[in-house]
């Protein structure tokens, strides 16, 4: 029973991880919608490609941020999260 | 090695400026947040030297994310716009891969100090946060 109890725990860590993780997936989409905006602005205005590109690389690196946010949860329920709950389950049953 | 050095030497020869000038701003905005970093580790008594080598692991990483990504959003400047945002997601996930191997290995190995590998992650966010204060644009 407690080695159940301890797989659940491990599956859900990893499907939480996997879940999180879907976030990573955001960043790219907008980036790319970002970079193909630019492209046509730097089309029409050439003289403004030095402009474009720094407010573009500090847009991009905003929007990175989300995906690391979802990183950082993913790697927590990874590394972290499942000895904790396990700790906690030894406590409760007293082991 | 000097066939590589001069490789280097020409890679670098073709970064577009701003790239250049926003790494560095990057870089030094990383490398002073870093400071504080240590400074509060070492005031709340958890300073070791874990601490010291997941800092390190963590802003090389990141400065390295930032140019690699100004790298991909310079050459994409050049394609059409479709491959343009294929080039760029592309990128971005495989960033996200190499960032994901940094933490898991910073979470992985006993040598590095897991939020000393983590909170240097947010630092650039930050820095482009901070960045109309210095007199430079920023990307919101």
């Amino acid at each position: 029973m407690l080695e159940l109890a301890i797989g659940i725990i491990l599956g859900c860590c990893a499907l939480g991880a996997g879940t999180a993780m879907i976030a990573g997936i955001g960043p790219g989409i907008g980036e790319g919608n970002a970079v193909a905006k630019a492209c046509e602005a730097i089309g029409r205005q050439p003289e403004s490609r030095g402009a474009v590109t720094t407010t573009m690389l500090m847009g991009c690196a905003v929007a990175e941020t989300t995906g690391l946010y979802a990183l950082v949860i993913a790697i927590l329920l990874i590394f972290v999260a499942p000895g904790h709950l396990v700790n906690i389950l030894m406590n409760t049953l007293g082991r | 090695m000097s066939i590589n050095r001069k490789r280097v030497v020409i890679i670098l020869n073709h970064v577009d400026a701003a790239v250049k000038r926003e790494t560095l701003y990057i870089a030094a905005a990383v490398g002073i947040m870093s400071a504080l970093m240590q400074s509060v580790f070492l005031i709340a008594r958890h300073w070791d030297y874990t601490v010291l080598l997941g800092n390190l692991l963590s802003a090389a990483a990141v400065i390295a994310n930032f140019f690699l990504m100004g790298l991909t959003v310079q050459k994409s400047l050049d394609k059409d716009e479709k491959d343009a945002a294929t080039a760029v997601k592309l990128s971005q996930q495989l960033r996200l891969l190499m960032m994901f191997v940094v933490v898991a290995l910073g979470a992985a190995l006993n040598c590095f100090n897991l939020w000393a590998v983590i909170i240097p992650l947010f630092f650039p966010r930050v820095a482009v946060a901070l960045r109309p204060r210095f007199g430079g644009k920023t990307g919101e």
